[in-house]
């Protein structure tokens, strides 16, 4: 069954490119111009069996983009990426927080869009569903569930607060976290202004697991934003296994 | 002898001593100040009373000469408290009756000896010169004392005007100022305040405090003509208060200009003609201290406008500078290579083609890049930009720029030096990522060839060191000083294998705003053996508390 994409944008020709790339990925493809249009879709679909993810742009005719996000959680929670020109960090971050899976600045490319969407896929569910547990990329995997981190064959050495650290980070592999998420779910919702805690842990992880901490491969930085876990080995799979989990 | 009484206010001012009110002026009567003088008058008068009851009680027992002197005494004695005319007037009334009642023929005003004549004389010459000495020095130190209350209530009134920070305020703190000696409160007008017509043709402006119709005109008057009026200043003698201009630095005409009016109440205690001038000139001068503040503020008002206005022309001709110069030429090759696609594609191979869209991509990609420079050198450029600042690690920001350029970068030139252990950096980490971003695109294009381009951070003298680092053929020194101006660019081809690509553009003058805004700053450094070193150098603060932990 192919996945289906609900695409707001007020953009006509951004609309339309879009939407023949993403059919042409294999998802079908419903798109709305506005807000009134995009919520209308939404019921329809939701009738037909659901929307798989959305993609919305900010600035829509008849209001912001954002104000979907509650309806979107409605019925069966829709993984939503937010498309817009806006740049402002502190946007990006209030977005995240309020339940975005994802967030692209315009302008960005076809490859970059495919990419956050798997990974918005592959999470789907997962705040309901068993989160990832397992994680493997350039040498280094992660077990959860056994506590167990390996680098190159070898077992690492993690202190509770390192592995929370990265357990948080693995649980969303691919999406970013932003600084707020981490602090509040690793030490706790009074620490959420420590963001000096997470600069010291995360130079602690990567002098650990990574083999050039200032060119990092797993633990990206989003400027101003959080952090990034680099998606993991094991995409395909997961993807399949959540597809068939749906259908 | 007696003290002194206290004298602060100008017995210039002192109503006549014998006033019948005098013997009810208690310490705590409605007028303190008023009353005072007359009861120094009244001492006066008391010891001359002592005297003439010392004088008929010692006659016989003193010589006539001994008793001279005592009336001398009386004289000097009672100068001190009495006004200078009823000082004197008492002493030759005071002679005429010792000359009667002591120097013979007693009885009569007849002098038999040159002897008594001589002494009478010289009694009167004496007890005159001591009152008139006594007065004028009563007189300089009442002037030295009103002299001092004016300049406290000047300095107090400086103070209070830096304290304002607008018109308002101003006028409010000249009218606190005005409201000593006893005067109703003052009401000041500022016409200018906003862009009124000519001044004092409308009502327009503020007003602080209330004035009846004819103050009204008085004050529109005063401002148009910009001269001081009302009782003692020989211009519109029947007003009921001055009309006092608030005058500022002298304009183009030669005249002061006149930023407002004030309508001072006379003060409440009754003033001679002769005073009037020297009071009005104070309040006049309290006045012209507003003016100079409200002109000051006013001229800093215009110089602040007049470089936003010259910030935002400077803002424009960037932008379009920016349009100009960097943003058509990618559009440019955008337009020919979607074109051609366009129009030739059947006609084109498959490489062709593709290589046609990686061209589009690239550089829609650089224009995207030169977008974001641009819109971030006008907001840096802006006044009052404000920071997203959070204690960042050089380890992060170095990493990012790296992930970032990667895809530039395939033949992964660029490389990383980080020093361990550098502490925590205060900035916005946006922006310093974009900065080193600029700087290793820079490098990666003017370098050339395969040469290897470093990123590297580490502290130096207490300050943090980032430097993006290629061994190219760096910058000539003619051209070093306009390096960091927006559009700048080499004169010299660049000898890179990507096809002479474009300058900087703005690049490096956004990096350089960048470590302007974060108290930094941002140089070039021609390296020993060949290359160019563009280094930023950062402040570094003490960390936040549990940082190390």
């Amino acid at each position: 069954m192919t996945l289906c994409t609900l695409l707001v944008e007020d953009d006509r020709e951004l609309r339309r490119t879009l939407r023949e790339a993403l059919t042409v990925e294999g998802y079908r493809v419903l798109s709305a111009a506005s807000l009134a249009d995009a919520l209308a879709q939404h019921a329809q679909a939701l009738r037909e069996g659901g929307v798989d993810i959305a993609l919305v742009d900010l600035g829509l005719p008849d209001g912001d983009g954002s104000t979907l996000l509650e309806a979107l959680q409605r019925g069966r929670p829709t993984p939503v990426i937010v498309i817009s020109a806006r740049q402002a960090e502190h946007a990006k971050v209030q977005l995240l927080d309020a339940g975005a899976d994802d967030y692209l600045v315009k302008p960005f490319s076809l490859a970059e869009l495919l990419a956050r969407m798997r990974v918005a896929l592959r999470h789907r569910g997962t705040r309901l569903a068993a989160a990832v547990t397992r994680y493997a990329q350039a040498g280094v995997s992660i077990e959860l569930a056994a506590r167990r981190v390996r680098r190159d064959g070898r077992d690492v050495h993690l202190t509770p607060t390192e592995f929370a650290l990265l357990a948080r980070l693995v649980r969303q592999a691919g999406q970013v976290v932003t600084h707020r998420a981490l602090l509040a779910d690793v030490w706790g919702p009074e620490f959420v202004e420590h963001t000096h805690y997470l600069r010291l842990y995360m130079a602690q992880l990567r002098a650990k697991l990574e083999a050039q901490p200032a060119d990092p491969r797993l633990l990206l930085t989003e400027p101003g934003v959080g952090y990034r876990l680099a998606e993991g080995e094991t995409d395909a799979d997961a993807s399949a296994a959540a597809i068939h989990m749906r259908s | 002898m007696k003290p002194a009484p206290p004298v602060a206010t100008p017995p210039v001012a002192t109503p006549p001593a014998s006033s019948p009110a005098v013997a009810a002026a208690e310490a705590g009567s409605p007028w303190p100040r008023a009353w005072r003088p007359g009861r120094a008058g009244l001492r006066g008068l008391s010891v001359w009373a002592v005297t003439w009851a010392l004088l008929s009680g010692l006659d016989r027992t003193l010589d006539l000469g001994n008793l001279a002197l005592l009336l001398v005494l009386g004289a000097a004695i009672a100068a001190l408290w009495l006004r200078p005319w009823p000082a004197v007037l008492a002493c030759a009334g005071s002679v005429l009756v010792f000359n009667v009642a002591f120097v013979p023929p007693r009885g009569a005003l007849a002098v038999d000896l040159h002897a008594h004549a001589l002494l009478l004389a010289t009694v009167l010459g004496v007890s005159v010169i001591v009152s008139l000495l006594m007065a004028r020095q009563r007189a300089l130190l009442a002037h030295a004392q009103r002299h001092a209350l004016h300049a406290e209530q000047r300095r107090r009134l400086g103070e209070a005007l830096r304290g304002a920070d607008d018109a308002a305020a101003l006028a409010r703190a000249l009218q606190q100022a005005l409201q000593t000696e006893g005067r109703a409160e003052a009401a000041i007008w500022l016409p200018q305040l906003e862009d009124a017509p000519a001044p004092g043709t409308a009502d327009a402006g503020q007003r602080i405090g209330t004035v009846d119709e004819a103050g009204w005109m008085a004050l529109r008057l005063c401002v148009q003509l910009r001269r001081p009026m009302g009782p003692g200043l020989g211009w519109h003698e029947e007003l009921a208060a001055w009309a006092l201009p608030l005058r500022g630095a002298t304009a183009a005409d030669g005249q002061p200009e006149c930023l407002g009016a004030a309508w001072v109440p006379l003060p409440c205690e009754p003033a001679t003609a002769a005073s009037l001038p020297v009071l009005a000139g104070h309040a006049q001068s309290l006045c012209d201290l507003a003016g100079a503040a409200l002109a000051h503020g006013a001229a800093q008002r215009l110089a602040v406008a007049a470089r936003d206005t010259a910030q935002l022309q400077t803002l424009r001709s960037t932008l379009l500078a920016a349009v100009a110069h960097d943003h058509r030429t990618p559009l440019a090759t955008i337009l020919g290579a979607a074109t051609s696609l366009q129009d030739q594609g059947e006609r084109l191979s498959p490489a062709q083609r593709r290589q046609l869209a990686a061209t589009i991509a690239d550089e829609a990609a650089q224009l995207s890049r030169l977008t974001d420079n641009t819109l971030q050198l006008a907001r840096l450029d802006t006044a009052g930009v404000r920071l997203q600042l959070d204690w960042q690690s050089a380890e992060e920001l170095v990493g990012s720029v790296l992930r970032r350029v990667r895809q530039r970068d395939p033949g992964h030139r660029v490389r990383a030096r980080v020093e361990h252990g550098l502490p925590l950096l205060r900035c916005d980490a946006v922006l310093i990522v974009q900065l080193l971003e600029n700087l290793v695109d820079n490098a990666l294009r003017h370098a050339g060839g395969d040469e290897p381009v470093e990123v590297l951070a580490r502290r130096i003298d207490g300050r943090l060191l980032l430097a993006v680092r290629d061994r190219g053929p760096g910058v000539p020194p003619a051209e070093r000083t306009r390096l960091f101006q927006p559009f700048a660019r080499g004169s010299q081809p660049v000898p890179s294998t990507d096809g002479g690509r474009r300058g900087a553009g703005i690049g490096l003058a956004v990096c350089q705003a960048i470590a302007r805004v974060h108290d930094g700053e941002l140089r070039y450094r021609a390296r020993g053996h060949g290359g160019a070193s563009f280094e930023c150098l950062l402040p570094l603060h003490a960390p936040p508390a549990g940082a190390r932990t």
